[in-house]
């Protein structure tokens, strides 16, 4: 007798999902499990095949002040999963700065298999305590491309980085693969560990507020990215970043011929590339990318959040593997 | 000097005797005073010599206290400005974020968001200072500096500090005499050695000699206290800063040494150490993400003088 829904666990905020890939070759879900106030969603019959949708919720929309979501995430070997969300996770106020929200997630990626976490930014309400952790472990060969990435609030209610804290880590770690062949490093290995710490609390009056500590940037992101499917994505952001024009250079050439430099944009991607600058420019978009020890780290920042969400979707679009591999669904949160 | 004309009112008045007078009894007075001061001060050295004897052995931490703190240590911390030259030049007016870049606003943010990201591995290695915590401290380190440029200028300053304890220190720290153990001597050479090896992969390499655990671990085995060497290594942080100031012109090196005397800087370091001493590496993190944008973005300078 098997129920139409998925099992619950009994702790509130644990899930449980497994991925693996099916005897068909695609990939479908083998566990998944949820309890109150953590939702999970998968379509049952999904437009595309490329990876497994998940939809990441949580009841009303948001996580209430000492909410604890604890997700742990398998990926099989060769299954590809993706999870997303619908709307930002808004976090809400803490009555007392001593309850914290947390949200944390626990992925294992076997050899092969790849996760494509796309979600909406988590949006932190005033006065709101919130810490979130993500460890991915890897076998051999396995990927993941994480975003992380956070707003100054909700700014029609005047909120701008009014939270009491918010935390946010992110860990890559290498792992022997399962079975062994001995010839794998044969201990764990952390590769990256990316940790962002916005605390109101000023230790000293010196220090800038947290508010001008931000410098009118109104969203700040992180891309992680590693493992063989998302290797050409990671070489095309350090690409980028290294075309991008020299601050502080002076451009002597006359009116004329910049406009006859323009109409010579050949290629469809140098024309991107143009009309992109232009972009980052107007929406005073920052942003960088560094490879570090073998995961490619992108960085960014805008005032907008609007204008964070476009040039991200427009760099994982133009660049187009996300798409290949994990269906257009999982940038469904960034266009 | 002094005539009818002095300007002083009081003697305006008084006759020519009068003054001679006076000239008289001050010259006395004088030599009354001197009398005492010399008597004074022969007796307090007299008295500080009772209470304190001249050292029979050198005090190896206040010595090296002194070395590691002195800017001519050649560490090259000279050449990096931790993220201050792409700070103003994104605060040129064709600027994104901020119109108006100044160091007053940048030191409080720098200095703080260095002791966030890497003051825990400076207390950690000092507090067990053994080869196998310096070398995951160094690994951790080197997995949590996500930039290119903040990882060149960490490595480039730890080299040159390991070089320096390898080169210049250890060799001359008496193996029989000085406090130094043997235990400690020999953590820090076969972390050479794994340095020097260059084992692992070009992914993850065995040990990248970063300045923070190196600098604990070498205070640490050098004796001086886990306070002190995290003050000094602010310190040496709010140096760097101020010095790559004066030579990018944007003060005078008597401003500089007014910022380096004034009581901000002090309680400014005081309190990152306090919020920091508990924190585990495991916890630390970036509190400016702006910093990383900068640091990160020092890349795309057209033109620079500092290599971060």
């Amino acid at each position: 007798m098997n129920s139409p829904f998925p099992k619950s666990t009994s702790v509130p905020g644990e899930g449980h999902l497994v991925a693996k890939l099916l005897p068909e070759g695609i990939s479908g879900l083998e566990t998944f499990t949820y309890q109150y106030p953590l939702k999970l969603i998968s379509p049952s019959r999904p437009s595309e095949d490329e990876s497994v949708l998940v939809f990441l919720l949580s009841y009303g929309g948001g996580l209430v002040a000492g909410d604890q979501v604890n997700l742990k995430v398998d990926v099989r070997p060769k299954a590809k999963l993706t999870i997303v969300t619908q709307g930002h996770t808004k976090v809400f106020t803490s009555t007392s700065p001593d309850i914290v929200t947390r949200q944390d997630m626990h992925v294992h990626i076997a050899s092969e298999g790849a996760l494509c976490l796309l979600p909406d930014p988590v949006q932190p309400f005033a006065g709101s305590v919130y810490e979130q952790t993500q460890i991915f472990r890897l076998e051999d060969n396995a990927s993941i491309c994480l975003l992380d990435w956070v707003t100054r609030g909700r700014t029609a209610r005047g909120e701008d980085w009014s939270f009491v804290r918010w935390v946010g880590r992110n860990e890559i770690w290498t792992i022997p693969t399962a079975e062994g062949d001995g010839k794998t490093e044969s201990r764990e290995r952390l590769l990256v560990r990316d940790a962002v710490i916005l605390d109101s609390n000023r230790s000293h009056p010196e220090l800038a507020t947290l508010r001008d500590s931000m410098h009118g940037v109104g969203i700040v992101g992180t891309l992680l990215l590693r493992g063989p499917l998302v290797k050409s994505v990671g070489d095309f952001f350090l690409a980028e970043f290294a075309a991008l024009p020299r601050l502080g250079a002076r451009d002597f050439r006359s009116d004329a011929a910049k406009q006859a430099a323009a109409l010579a944009h050949s290629t469809p991607r140098e024309k991107w590339r143009a009309e992109r600058l232009v972009m980052e420019r107007d929406s005073k978009l920052l942003w960088s990318a560094a490879n570090v020890r073998g995961c490619v780290v992108v960085k960014f920042g805008a005032p907008e959040v609007e204008d964070g969400r476009l040039w991200i979707g427009s760099m994982l679009q133009e660049e187009g593997s996300i798409s290949h591999h994990f269906g257009d669904h999982a940038l469904m949160c960034v266009r | 000097m002094t005539t009818g004309k002095d300007p002083i009112p009081l003697q305006s008045h008084e006759g020519e005797s009068d003054v001679e007078n006076e000239i008289a009894e001050l010259e006395r007075r004088l030599a009354a005073a001197k009398a005492k001061r010399c008597c004074s001060s022969r007796s307090r050295v007299e008295l500080s010599s009772l209470l304190e004897q001249p050292l029979s052995r050198p005090d190896l931490s206040h010595h090296f206290h002194l070395l590691l703190s002195d800017s001519a240590l050649p560490l090259g911390s000279f050449a990096f400005s931790s993220g201050l030259e792409s700070y103003l030049a994104h605060g040129h007016k064709s600027n994104p974020y901020h119109p108006h870049t100044s160091f007053a606003a940048f030191l409080p943010l720098s200095v703080s968001s260095y002791a966030s990201t890497t003051l825990p591995f400076v207390l950690s290695a000092h507090r067990n200072p053994t080869l196998s915590n310096l070398a995951e401290l160094d690994d951790a380190q080197d997995a949590s500096i996500i930039c290119t440029v903040g990882r060149r200028a960490s490595i480039a300053q730890g080299r040159a500090l390991l070089g320096i304890w390898e080169r210049s220190f250890s060799p001359s720290l008496s193996p029989t005499s000085s406090p130094v153990s043997a235990a400690a001597r020999d953590d820090l050479k076969s972390f050479a050695l794994l340095v020097k090896k260059g084992g692992g992969s070009k992914e993850t390499p065995d040990a990248s000699a970063h300045l923070a655990p190196l600098f604990g671990a070498i205070c640490s085995v050098v004796g001086l206290s886990l306070q002190q060497t995290a003050y000094i290594f602010l310190f040496g942080h709010v140096k760097a800063l101020v010095s790559a100031a004066v030579r990018a012109g944007m003060f005078g090196p008597y401003q500089a040494q007014k910022i380096l005397a004034g009581d901000t800087v002090q309680e400014l370091i005081t309190e990152m150490i306090k919020r920091e001493w508990e924190t585990r590496v495991e916890k630390a993190g970036q509190n400016v993400p702006v910093m990383d944008l900068w640091f990160g973005r020092h890349e795309v300078l057209y033109s620079r003088i500092f290599n971060s």
